[in-house]
């Protein structure tokens, strides 16, 4: 697999899935951490590669 | 005895089995050697599971796509060694994952030779090192054994009951 952005949303996946399972101790809460750390993490990588534009060599 | 005759049962939590407790110190070694026993052991079969799942993914996704498993070199000292702790987090799997692909279970970078046969590590290393993936698999398996370290200390809170 060569596309960095699926390479991104695997990674952010796995990640996430991980933290929300080791970080809270109820189903719901593991699920709705989960979702808030995988939208931070491809959110932020978007916004930043977003950002980025503006700043073109 | 409750007011009608009848017998109270108590519930009374599980008792941890303690920090020093044989069967704790057990549950880290074999959360180190396969990643997701430990929980197992605990009684946390689910966990173990979802655990193990997760981090044999990442560690299997990283060797798929040619992640480097750290060498450690003395001209960058404190930055290999800890890539080189981050990789043995996997526990075992690491010496084997570096037999396979070294050769040996080598963990010292080694002289680069054009054509040796059998190639060094240090070779082996720079060649996985230009594969187009090599970046996402080294990140996969850096990944895969510090979480698998953070493992052990959840294993550890587990055996202390300081996780419900």
């Amino acid at each position: 697999m060569g596309s960095h952005f699926l390479h991104m949303l695997l990674f952010s996946t796995l990640v996430s899935a991980f933290f929300g399972s080791l970080l809270r101790h109820d189903r719901q809460s593991q699920l709705r951490l989960g979702l808030k750390l995988w939208m931070v993490m491809v959110g932020g990588a978007l916004l930043m590669a977003y950002a980025m534009y503006f700043f073109q060599r | 005895m409750a007011e009608d005759g009848g017998t109270i049962e108590l519930k009374q939590p599980p008792i941890a089995p303690g920090p020093h407790a044989p069967r704790t110190w057990l549950a880290i070694l074999a959360a180190w050697v396969f990643p997701g026993l430990g929980h197992f052991l605990l009684g946390r079969k689910h966990q173990g599971l979802l655990f193990g799942l997760i981090v044999w993914s990442c560690f299997g996704l990283g060797l798929a796509h040619d992640g480097r498993l750290a060498l450690r070199d003395s001209r960058q000292p404190l930055l290999t060694t800890m890539q080189v702790v981050a990789n043995l987090g996997i526990g075992p799997a690491d010496p084997i994952a570096r037999t396979v692909v070294y050769g040996s279970p080598v963990y010292r970078m080694t002289g680069v030779t054009r054509a040796p046969d059998p190639p060094t590590a240090g070779t082996v290393f720079r060649e996985r090192a230009r594969s187009r993936h090599a970046q996402y698999g080294t990140a996969y398996l850096w990944t895969a054994g510090l979480m698998n370290l953070l493992l052990l200390f959840h294993v550890w809170d587990i055996a202390r009951g300081k996780v419900p």
